[in-house]
């Protein structure tokens, strides 16, 4: 009879072992970044890499030229120029990150308002670069307020364009990256002073140690992994800074703002030569990387010891 | 149950056939920069040629300026163009060169060739082929603060005839008031028109030609004013933007711009345009002058190159141009439409933008765009454009400046 017969008991061997199983299940979980990250990031990755050995205008498919794109770099002046100011732009990273550590030290205290200081020093961080470039660009115009407190204090011999200047545009491009930067930093580095064990600070003073030899015994060698995050992200920004030159001087005058990325974007968007940007890209990844794996070493070798 | 099913059904299937049987056309048209003053004159425009045009949908896009390429590059790689879309002559040369916009020789009627004044169709006519219909033109003119005039001793009833003189009256103001009396349009490219204006030639046989004597004099004639502080260093890096801005602030005696920006004028320094007199563009020995044109081109991959061009040539027909002109200090490039007395005729009261109106439609049969167009665009241009920096701040001598950037356009050419 057919319901007198016993169903077969369920297998007591799972179908996947426990550790497959896990795996299985957090692949299933990491799927939706993973494809996103595919789709966004690994693609366009791969995808730049092989344009960097061709020959395309992003409306014809792209022609195979070998290594013609990096001949034509490797010969280009401007773009000797465009990389060499990118490594100059490397001069804001000690002077951003030695002032958002003061600032972060100023407002780590408990003092009534405090945190209006803390907002005003990030509001910088959230103006979008298409406002700020505006502003700095009025308050370095030659009938600009930069120009009107030089003349006043008796600085300045006579008004100038700052933005139009050969030798000081990428500078003063600089101080509006440090402007805008001071804040984010200032953030991270208030998160790690308030992450460390107070029991420290508290024996040290116990110790008869001062404020200043507390700074630089305790707090400092603790905030490495903070010390590290924020030059390695200021570092990159450096080397990669776009926005700011854009909107401010569009690399002029005759190229001597030009960093390595608006290199590449005059050539993609201007130029039409996506291929030679991709290789100028390619090649500015290389220094980032290189960059990236020289911070490593520094700080995990303890280039910053305590004194 | 079943019965509701059923009835839900046929109704769906109903309005599906009733959707596919309307010819259903959708076209995508792109502007630069015409929200918000324009917004009324374009959705009247559209609603119209819908109204004429049953089954047909036009979606405008307004896209800003700086951006407007770009955005068309990416949505043609992404094979989403617009069908139509407003170019001007160095944006269209640039893509037609990239292959990325239709030649409308096949499409246009001889009539539709016809009605546009030839020179501005051949603006847009790119290695023998036409890639731009011909909207509207900007002949410029000399806007002037009538105060700082009096100041520096000038008769505002009497305005530069001549480049020559133009230079005189601005060093006349700056030497009288301390303010700069003009920010000449020689920055970025600008210079290329300039030579043309004073008769010089850019381009002979397919070689450039822009190193001779004449030409290094004339570039001289620019750096000297500069190094003289005759007229601001914003000049170089900010064109006709920073020169409206200054002027609007009355710190400037004379703006030379296309007429339209009377508007912005108005609206920001009403004492200052109360005290603006206007003056036709003053001719140099070319007698020529470069009017920036605007136009119409249609993407290469559109679906609807029919009705792209259509709808095109109905923006750009004489009636629609004309009611643009009567909201806009702008001029059309149809010649019936340019013929109507409202282009010669001074109104009661007239205000500057009557006036730019009227001298500009005298020059108009000397109006051309006098932009030029090489292979590699892009690169050439920022090859003379870095060279002439590099004059003006003395980094290299004029004669050098343009020999290096003769050198760098014929190595190319």
């Amino acid at each position: 009879m057919r319901g007198s017969r016993a169903l077969p008991l369920a297998s007591s061997r799972p179908l996947l072992r426990p550790r497959l199983r896990t795996a299985l299940v957090a692949y299933l979980f990491l799927a939706p970044a993973l494809v996103l990250l595919g789709v966004f990031t690994f693609a366009p990755l791969v995808f730049g890499t092989l344009l960097a050995f061709a020959d395309y205008n992003i409306l014809r498919p792209p022609r195979w030229v070998g290594l013609e794109n990096f001949r034509i770099l490797l010969e280009d002046p401007a773009f000797w120029v465009a990389l060499r100011n990118s490594l100059r732009y490397l001069a804001v990273v000690p002077a951003i990150q030695l002032v958002a550590l003061l600032l972060a030290l100023l407002v780590n205290r408990r003092l009534a308002g405090i945190t209006l200081f803390r907002a005003a020093y990030y509001v910088p961080v959230i103006t979008s670069f298409a406002v700020a470039g505006l502003m700095w660009n009025w308050m370095y115009a030659q009938h600009g307020v930069m120009n009107w407190v030089g003349l006043r204090l008796g600085l300045l011999p006579r008004p100038f364009d700052w933005l139009n200047h050969p030798t000081l545009a990428l500078y003063a491009v600089m101080l509006v990256t440090f402007w805008k930067g001071i804040g984010y930093y200032m953030v991270l580095y208030l998160a790690g002073l308030q992450a460390l064990p107070q029991e420290l600070l508290e024996a040290a003073r116990v110790d008869g140690a001062g404020r200043f030899r507390t700074f630089l015994s305790v707090t400092l060698p603790m905030l490495r992994p903070t010390l590290l995050l924020c030059t390695l992200l200021s570092t990159l920004a450096a080397v990669k800074v776009f926005e700011e030159v854009y909107v401010m001087t569009g690399g002029g005058p005759f190229g001597q703002t030009t960093t390595a990325l608006l290199y590449v974007y005059q050539k993609a968007f201007q130029e039409f030569r996506f291929g030679l940007a991709a290789a100028a890209g390619l090649f500015v990844a290389v220094i980032g990387l290189v960059l990236s794996l020289l911070h490593v070493r520094i700080f995990r070798e303890g280039g910053l010891r305590p004194w | 149950m079943r019965r509701a099913v059923g009835v839900v059904i046929a109704l769906f299937l109903l309005a599906a056939s009733v959707r596919a049987g309307t010819p259903g056309i959708s076209l995508e048209f792109w502007t630069i920069s015409l929200r918000p003053f324009f917004t009324n004159y374009i959705t009247e425009l559209i609603r119209t040629y819908e109204g004429q045009n049953p089954g047909v949908r036009v979606h405008w896009v307004d896209q800003p300026v700086g951006a407007v390429v770009q955005k068309l590059l990416s949505s043609l790689a992404a094979g989403a163009p617009p069908d139509v879309v407003n170019l001007n002559v160095p944006m269209a040369a640039e893509l037609a060169q990239q292959e990325g916009l239709l030649a409308l020789d096949g499409l246009l009627r001889p009539e539709d060739r016809t009605r546009y004044f030839e020179g501005m169709l051949g603006s847009f006519r790119i290695g023998g082929r036409i890639y731009g219909l011909p909207w509207y033109v900007a002949p410029p003119v000399v806007a002037y603060n009538g105060e700082i005039w009096r100041r520096a001793g000038l008769d505002p009833d009497r305005p530069p005839r001549t480049t020559d003189e133009l230079i005189t009256y601005a060093k006349r103001i700056k030497d009288h008031t301390g303010l700069y009396g003009f920010m000449p349009n020689v920055n970025g490219t600008n210079l290329l028109q300039r030579f043309q204006e004073a008769g010089l030639p850019i381009l002979e046989d397919r070689r450039a030609v822009f190193n001779s004597p004449r030409h290094v004099q004339e570039l001289e004639k620019w750096v000297r004013l500069f190094r003289q502080d005759y007229f601001p260093e914003d000049t170089l890096r900010r064109g006709y933007l920073g020169a409206t801005e200054l002027y609007t602030a009355g710190e400037l005696g004379m703006l030379i711009t296309g007429p339209q920006f009377l508007l912005r004028v108005r609206h920001e320094n009403r004492a200052v345009y109360d005290r603006t007199r206007v003056g036709p563009y003053p001719l140099d020995r070319g007698r020529v002058i470069h009017a920036p044109l605007m136009g119409l081109s249609i993407p290469r991959t559109t679906r609807r190159p029919q009705e792209a061009v259509r709808f095109a040539l109905y923006v750009t027909d004489d009636r629609n141009q004309l009611a643009f002109c009567r909201i806009v200090t702008i001029f059309p490039t149809a010649r019936a439409a340019a013929r109507d007395p409202f282009f010669s005729r001074l109104p009661p009261n007239p205000t500057p933008e009557d006036h730019a109106r009227t001298l500009s439609a005298r020059q108009l049969p000397l109006a051309r765009d006098l932009t030029v167009v090489v292979p590699h665009q892009g690169e050439l241009m920022k090859a003379f454009r870095d060279n002439i920096e590099a004059a003006f701040f003395g980094h290299k001598t004029p004669k050098q400046a343009l020999d290096d950037a003769v050198r760098r356009w014929n190595a190319r050419l």
